[in-house]
């Protein structure tokens, strides 16, 4: 109250740790995107990475989680089986001890209840093979897609049904020249796929400490090229980044819904719908001249991105980023070149070792594992999904956001009964008294 | 000495289950039917939800012609009847439109806080509500509860306008009537951290299992609230999606509400298409002048798997169901609640 005792307001403002009404991510935007922000633990229904085709030989047997799911791999006379790692009885894991006694069956190593691979029905009882479970009951099976070096698996929920699981093209980024017209690349060759004949793809995949989401919005984020500035592969091929990329049009990004096929967004990167920041001058910082690698962003559900012309002509750089858990994400890094003579294969397989692995995948992408991570603090309790404060720049996770929410096929639970869904475990806390971080694979029984 | 009558009545559930009871008529159906162990859903028992009916297949069954019901006179020509006011003329069957294991969700009493009141219309209000530590309750979407009005022996029914994922949360949308006691307090007493005692879940107008079958919704007014949950909780399940048609009619644009709702649901649901009409105003932008009934049209329901759910005054059901069946849509696809305001 003022001398004569009036009542007054408060002031507006003041304060500068206040959530700013000039913040992109308003109340009615982050409306749109809700479900995005419930995926914690993934997108399921949709096909991911497994394995390399390498990591699963001949009659192995391998446990991995993908969506909060553990999931058990067999390879018999080449094929590949997918059941759901968690036997029904009492939710042992199959892979951590592999015991199979037939071609056409896993069986779990403790009490002998034995799947049938094809249909996971329970189908007999090592020690009890008259008991009236048998044949009533199962676990559940993904369906398995094998190519050009990769094992690919559909984490469906439990009951959705066989005829709807689509192709494993609906997950895979858009094809040229199919696109060509759509999406015309005059600076660049048509850009290969992991779907086209001859088609090889060589990488890695490791486990990251944070969300899914942080990781996959880093991928396509155009504003953090200045994480890349000292990395060794542009000094020494004398490359000159931009201090950063700004939209210049509302169509910077094109939406890709296609009915039969995959569903997200494509960014025109190098074209006019975006310009290079080469200058600030509130900091002094200037960029002279500009001897660019030309490549284009793209990125569809269930969260792989697609960069085309890189690390060079001909080859295209595929990454996805499978929830484990909402807390870690396996981080697939992949190169595709079609090679059509074994030379060729040789040839790409020299390259990728001798110059990718230590420039690209390790030494261009290494620190996005680190900027990623900088983010997890904020977002793991959901602080960060409410009060984020987003720029113009921040258009394509935005956009990412939106049409995720619209197409995926299902938001997967919270894991419960599952290796890492309990943070405070015994078991848990005894890995990490051994050195060993919570990961991907099933740790396997050394008797 | 006249020997009482022993009529055979049977009761086929649509999931093929089938109970038969015998019964000399002197009580209602409903009483008699539960008493020997059929799980019939039911709730007012005095004949105005709507609850308990059913479709009369053989045999002779007649209501209490003293008390009006509010089963509309169409449904009763077509066979339909409501047990709890039924009694047999004959033997008779009996056929349910819902699985023998649904009775199952008994009704339960449980305590609930207000968490917010909205006006989202001069005659609308959302009602969250959250259930006490140590209470719960469970639901079907459609499904409704009955409030209690706090200070007073009378009870309100609402269907919940969210989804059972949403427990122990749940949302109701409140049609506010002048003079209604509900209202009354709801426009001037209610608070947020009220404590409402409720009881729940009750309905058959809940969504069905055809879940690839394409989906017309017509909801009036409030009658959005099971719709909307309905299309959530269709949104949730595994599997591809349904084309979905969902005509909201309001009495006028400034009695429209849940725009914003709808838009969303349209963003997250590719397969969901929704037309809004008003009965009296001026057009304006997406939003046709005319009731939810006439904004259907033959083309929206060409494949004969249609399946339809109407919720709101019982003119709309009537004209509803009329319009649908006209259209080709068959009979036992359409699904329809009521919404009467209690005098």
């Amino acid at each position: 109250m003022d001398g004569n005792g009036a009542v007054r307001r408060r002031k507006a403002g003041g304060k500068l740790n206040r959530i700013s009404d000039q913040r992109v991510n308003d109340q009615k935007l982050q409306s749109q995107y809700q479900p995005y922000k419930d995926a914690a633990w993934g997108f399921i229904n949709h096909w991911y990475p497994a394995l390399f085709s390498e990591e699963l030989a001949e009659d192995a047997v391998q446990g991995i989680q993908i969506c909060g799911i553990p999931i058990v791999l067999r390879r018999i006379d080449g094929k590949v089986f997918a059941l759901k790692d968690q036997c029904i009885h009492r939710g042992v894991r199959l892979s951590s001890k592999p015991m199979c006694f037939s071609k056409s069956s896993i069986t779990c190593w403790y009490h002998g209840f034995t799947y049938d691979l094809g249909s996971g029905r329970l189908t007999t009882i090592v020690a009890n093979p008259d008991d009236k479970l048998i044949g009533t009951a199962g676990v559940t099976t993904y369906p398995v897609h094998e190519l050009s070096g990769m094992i690919f698996v559909f984490v469906r929920e439990d009951d959705f049904p066989d005829e709807d699981v689509p192709p494993l093209a609906h997950d895979l980024p858009v094809r040229f020249p199919q696109n060509n017209e759509r999406f015309p690349h005059p600076l660049w060759p048509d850009t290969p796929s992991l779907l086209d004949e001859g088609a090889v793809a060589l990488g890695m995949h490791r486990t990251g400490e944070s969300n899914w989401r942080i990781a996959c919005e880093n991928g396509f984020d155009n504003a953090h090229i200045l994480v890349h500035k000292d990395n060794t592969i542009v000094h020494a091929m004398e490359w000159t980044l931009p201090l950063g990329i700004l939209p210049t049009t509302d169509d910077c990004i094109t939406l890709i819904e296609d009915e039969d096929g995959p569903k997200g967004l494509m960014q025109w990167l190098f074209t006019d719908r975006w310009a290079p920041v080469l200058e600030n001058k509130e900091l002094g910082l200037k960029v002279e001249g500009l001897k660019g690698r030309f490549y284009r962003t793209s990125v569809v559900l269930p969260g792989v991105l697609m960069v085309e012309n890189w690390p060079e002509e001909h080859i295209v750089q595929y990454e996805w980023y499978v929830p484990i858990t909402d807390d870690t994400y396996e981080y697939w890094e992949v190169l595709v070149k079609v090679c059509k003579t074994p030379e060729e294969r040789a040839k790409f397989k020299y390259r990728f070792d001798r110059v990718f692995v230590p420039l690209c995948l390790h030494g261009f992408n290494d620190c996005d594992l680190y900027a990623r991570e900088a983010m997890e603090d904020f977002y793991a309790d959901g602080t960060g999904w409410d009060d984020e404060q987003l720029v113009a720049t921040d258009i394509s996770p935005i956009t990412w956001r939106k049409v995720s929410s619209r197409w995926n096929r299902g938001i997967a639970k919270p894991g419960r009964g599952v290796e890492n869904a309990s943070k405070t475990g015994s078991i848990r806390m005894r890995r990490l008294a051994e050195g060993k971080k919570p990961g991907y694979f099933v740790e396997k029984i050394n008797d | 000495m006249t020997t009482a009558p022993a009529y055979a009545v049977s009761f086929r559930f649509r999931d093929g289950a089938q109970r038969s009871i015998v019964t000399d008529g002197s009580i209602p159906l409903l009483d008699a039917a539960l008493a020997q162990g059929v799980p019939l859903l039911y709730q007012c028992r005095s004949g105005s939800c709507c609850t308990c009916t059913a479709h009369l297949v053989a045999g002779d069954a007649e209501m209490a012609s003293d008390a009006g019901t509010a089963l509309l006179k169409s449904e009763r020509e077509k066979g339909f009847r409501l047990l709890c006011r039924s009694r047999p003329r004959s033997a008779c069957a009996f056929d349910l439109a819902y699985d023998s294991s649904i009775a199952a969700g008994a009704a339960r009493k449980a305590r609930v806080f207000v968490n917010a009141l909205d006006h989202l219309a001069p005659d609308v209000m959302r009602v969250r509500l959250e259930l006490a530590e140590d209470d719960w309750i469970d639901f079907r979407a459609g499904q409704f509860i009955q409030v209690r009005v706090p200070g007073t022996d009378a009870v309100r029914s609402y269907s919940m306008s969210s989804t059972p994922s949403e427990l122990p949360n749940l949302d109701l949308l409140v049609r506010l009537i002048p003079g209604g006691v509900m209202s009354e307090y709801l426009r001037s007493r209610a608070r947020v951290d009220d404590v409402l005692q409720i009881e729940g879940p009750f309905g058959a107008f809940f969504h069905r299992d055809q879940i690839k079958a394409p989906h017309v919704m017509i909801a009036g007014g409030t009658g959005l609230a099971p719709v909307l949950s309905m299309i959530d909780a269709l949104r949730r399940k595994p599997g591809r999606k349904p084309r979905v048609l969902l005509s909201f009619g309001c009495a006028s644009c400034e009695s429209l509400f849940c725009v914003d709702e709808l838009e969303l649901r349209r963003l997250w649901l590719p397969t969901l298409a929704t037309r809004v009409s008003v009965d009296r105003g001026a057009e304006a932008d997406g939003i046709r002048i005319g009731n939810p009934v006439t904004a259907i049209a033959a083309a929206d329901v060409e494949d004969p798997e249609t399946v339809a759910y109407l919720c709101g005054p019982p003119a709309m059901i009537e004209a509803g169901r009329t319009r649908l069946m006209a259209l080709g849509v068959s009979a036992d696809r359409i699904f329809a609640e009521q919404f009467v305001p209690t005098s």
